[in-house]
């Protein structure tokens, strides 16, 4: 019992964290929960994973079973208190990486996601008055009860402004985060639920990261800051829409924005390739920029996230995963990737790398092994010219991220601050696979990349031109 | 005792699913005999019922000719999960079923008590699983035990669901052939009843066994055995201290608000595999409807 848990929870955990080090060999698992110790094995059962990871990923509380709403706070508490609120975070994390699970894993945290109905009307009522004062028909000029969709650990209600905006109105179970606070304190239970695929000394870093994450997306004012800082950031962008946040309906508990309608993930799938092309050039620079420039990351890139509008204009949704990071952080990132796509330096790579605590010091290994595990990250901006990202060439990266033959695979661990990075970076191929986008993507990276600050290569790095010009116009005065 | 205990400790979540989800009626005739808005619904459903089945089965193995009946005629040693599995069964038939499947059920258990009779070695006395006084034990102990195990577990009774529980628990009694003047309809008369019974209590060595196996199945996997240690401590919190000395445990002290929460959180992770299995969320679906149906109305 505790090792299906164990697995399924672990395959959560690498998810989060984006590396899969399942080097404990004495797992014993029979009968009908041996499969679920596949999810930690990690490496070949990940070959054919990246392709569909998306395609899976969307599922979870699409059909919102309103005849089963919760009526009160204590329907909550029984339904994701005892931790059953955690494991479903961590289920959800472990969708990015779906196809790796086995199905007795996969139906385990998914049927935990179907298992949690929506607040009934008069629950999130409840929980919008209490967190704005006024109940919604009043703090709204028009309120719809009933939820569009399932949000984690909550619900999106339609609304209408007094001053007549569209907008989504997120709103948080009630109780939820103080149980699930008290739950991830439980370090011991979280440990031997996560222990199983990764290697000890990085269980505790990795229960850091999951709890700070969960916490974090607990309390909607951080997402509605995050959210904030990014809707100025890209203000004005062509391609990069980001829905403001009315910030005076939003508290801890509730986010308001405004309402966006776009196609979703499946559609474009069905568009012509030169839109998915143009959509996945947004969502390559938004990545990117966000990252470089405004030294955040989106750590949640789940399909659900974007809506598409047409030549390649993108909104972005949901942003309770973001990660902050200080220049320090971002210094060596930039240094790795000068050394070995612009500069090419391969030891200065290997030292960079070291320097960031991404690969042991010293380790007997030639600097050309080092290169050739490690740089499967950059195979898409190292050389210039147009590269399609296939399915096939997606999952290879993953596949050869997750290489635990490989004799590199023992001397890399992924420092805790770089921890939603490497899971974004997955994900980004996954998507960009998925739509088979073809681009320049180093002549993209070139325009971005501080250190080479490269003109527009594309016609939407031109229509970027007086965005960009405001923004150092910003940046200088 | 089963050679792979390991084996039979994994198979009890998929059996246990098994046998909840087919006890689960799709399309029932009736209401069975407690109905949607009946407090053993409620119950039926807590986080807390593993502990109280756990409580109850080491409560019920003091009996010593509950005990001896148990060990000589039933398969426990062999195939302790397929025992389990089939009490399980039969509670969820008997909660949620239409009376006629109910009434099935209990009528099956009492024909395979009619062929259950012998002598416990250890008090010399004759017995009959088929005896009121037996039954009565069994029954009054499981009706305590989840009781106790859900005011310290689960979501709380509210004050007169206490008695309202044992009066519907009477029903059950009924049907597996407890004369129903026998049958305690309140608390204090439950109480009454077990208070009664402790001086015939004792624990034999098939008892020891019994509770040695429930605690401590051998041969688990470590990370297995570290979920039961939290089911086990549970259990024990919950169990009277004469119980616990009878066994020669030490009493734990008493459960400290940090320790109860990390009971609960482990229920909860064995809460989350047992929807993994097939056909749990829609049976526990199916129970959810009906109770809010009954809400409503």
């Amino acid at each position: 019992m505790r090792k299906a848990l164990a697995a399924a929870a672990a395959a959560g955990a690498l998810a989060a964290v984006g590396l899969i080090v399942a080097r404990r060999g004495r797992l014993r698992l029979r009968r009908g929960l041996a499969a679920l110790q596949l999810a930690a094995r990690g490496g070949a059962r990940y070959t054919r994973s990246a392709p569909r990871l998306f395609a899976s990923a969307g599922r979870g509380r699409e059909q919102l079973r309103n005849d089963l709403a919760l009526q009160t706070a204590e329907d909550v508490a029984n339904t994701l208190g005892a931790m059953k609120g955690v494991l479903m975070k961590i289920g959800q994390m472990a969708s990015y990486v779906d196809d790796g699970l086995s199905p007795a894993a996969r139906r385990a945290l998914s049927r935990l996601q179907d298992s949690v109905p929506p607040m009934s009307a008069e629950l999130a009522a409840g929980v919008v008055e209490s967190e704005l004062g006024l109940p919604p028909e009043r703090a709204f000029a028009r309120w719809d009860p009933q939820p569009i969709a399932a949000a984690s650990i909550g619900q999106v209600h339609r609304a209408i402004t007094h001053d007549g905006r569209a907008v989504a109105v997120k709103v948080q179970y009630p109780g939820i985060a103080e149980t699930m606070a008290a739950d991830l304190d439980n370090v011991a239970l979280l440990r031997r639920l996560l222990r199983i695929t990764a290697p000890s000394q990085d269980v505790d870093a990795l229960i850091t990261e999951l709890r700070d994450r969960v916490l974090e997306e607990l309390d909607y004012r951080r997402e509605a800051a995050n959210q904030r800082l990014l809707a100025a950031y890209y203000d004005g962008h062509p391609t990069i829409h980001i829905p403001q946040i009315i910030g005076e309906l939003s508290s801890r508990r509730v986010v308001t924005s405004e309402l966006s309608d776009g196609a979703r993930f499946a559609e474009l799938a069905g568009w012509p390739q030169e839109e998915r092309d143009l959509a996945a050039e947004t969502i390559y620079r938004f990545v990117f920029r966000s990252l470089y420039e405004a030294h955040a990351f989106n750590g949640d890139p789940h399909p659900g996230n974007y809506l598409f509008h047409g030549g390649g204009r993108v909104t972005f949704l949901d942003f309770g995963l973001v990660k902050h990071f200080t220049l320090a952080e971002l210094q060596p990132l930039m240094q790795m990737a000068r050394s070995l796509c612009v500069d090419n330096q391969p030891e200065a790579f290997r030292r960079a790398m070291e320097d960031a605590g991404f690969l042991v010091p010293h380790a007997p290994l030639s600097t050309e092994m080092i290169v050739d595990h490690l740089g499967v990250f950059y195979a898409t901006i190292r050389t210039p010219g147009r590269l399609t990202i296939t399915p096939d060439y997606a999952s290879a990266v993953v596949r050869r991220f997750f290489d635990l033959r490989s004799p590199v695979a023992g001397y890399v661990s992924i420092p805790r601050s770089y921890v939603i990075l490497q899971r974004i970076n997955l994900g980004l191929f996954a998507l960009l696979g998925e739509l088979s986008a073809t681009a320049d993507w180093r002549a993209i990276a070139e325009e971005i990349w501080p250190f080479v600050q490269a003109p527009p290569s594309t016609p939407m790095g031109e229509a970027e031109a007086p965005w960009r010009a405001r923004r150092l116009a910003a940046a200088r005065g | 005792m089963g050679t792979d205990a390991y084996a039979d400790a994994a198979g009890l979540v998929a059996r246990s699913a098994a046998a909840y989800v087919s006890s689960v009626p799709t399309d029932p005739a009736d209401d069975g005999f407690f109905g949607p808005a009946s407090v053993t619904w409620q119950l039926s459903g807590d986080l807390s019922s593993i502990v109280a089945g756990l409580r109850a089965l080491l409560v019920q193995a003091l009996h010593p000719l509950a005990m001896a009946g148990v060990d000589q005629h039933s398969d426990w040693r062999r195939d302790p999960v397929g025992r389990l599995a089939a009490t399980s069964s039969y509670l969820a038939t008997v909660s949620y079923g239409d009376r006629a499947a109910a009434g099935r059920a209990a009528a099956r258990v009492r024909r395979i008590h009619e062929h259950v009779n012998g002598t416990d070695p250890v008090t010399g006395r004759a017995y009959a699983a088929s005896d009121p006084a037996l039954l009565l034990w069994v029954h009054a102990t499981l009706v305590e035990s989840t009781m106790v195990a859900c005011e310290l577990f689960g979501t709380p009774l509210a004050a007169t669901d206490g008695d309202r529980y044992v009066a519907e628990m009477a029903v059950a009694a009924e049907l597996v052939g407890i004369p129903a003047a026998l049958v305690p309809l309140d608390l204090a008369g439950l109480r009454r009843y077990l208070s009664s019974v402790r001086p015939e209590l004792r624990c034999t060595p098939a008892a020891a066994d019994a509770a040695a196996f429930l605690l401590d199945p051998p041969g688990l996997d470590p990370d297995i055995a570290e979920i039961w240690q939290d089911i086990r401590d549970g259990a024990a919190a919950t169990m009277p201290e004469w119980a616990l000395q009878m066994y020669g445990y030490r009493a734990p002290g008493a459960l400290t608000p940090a320790r109860r929460a990390e009971i609960r959180q482990a229920l909860g992770v064995l809460d989350v595999v047992f929807l993994g299995e097939p056909g749990v969320l829609e049976a526990r679906q199916r129970i959810a409807l009906r109770m809010r149906a009954a809400q409503h109305a």
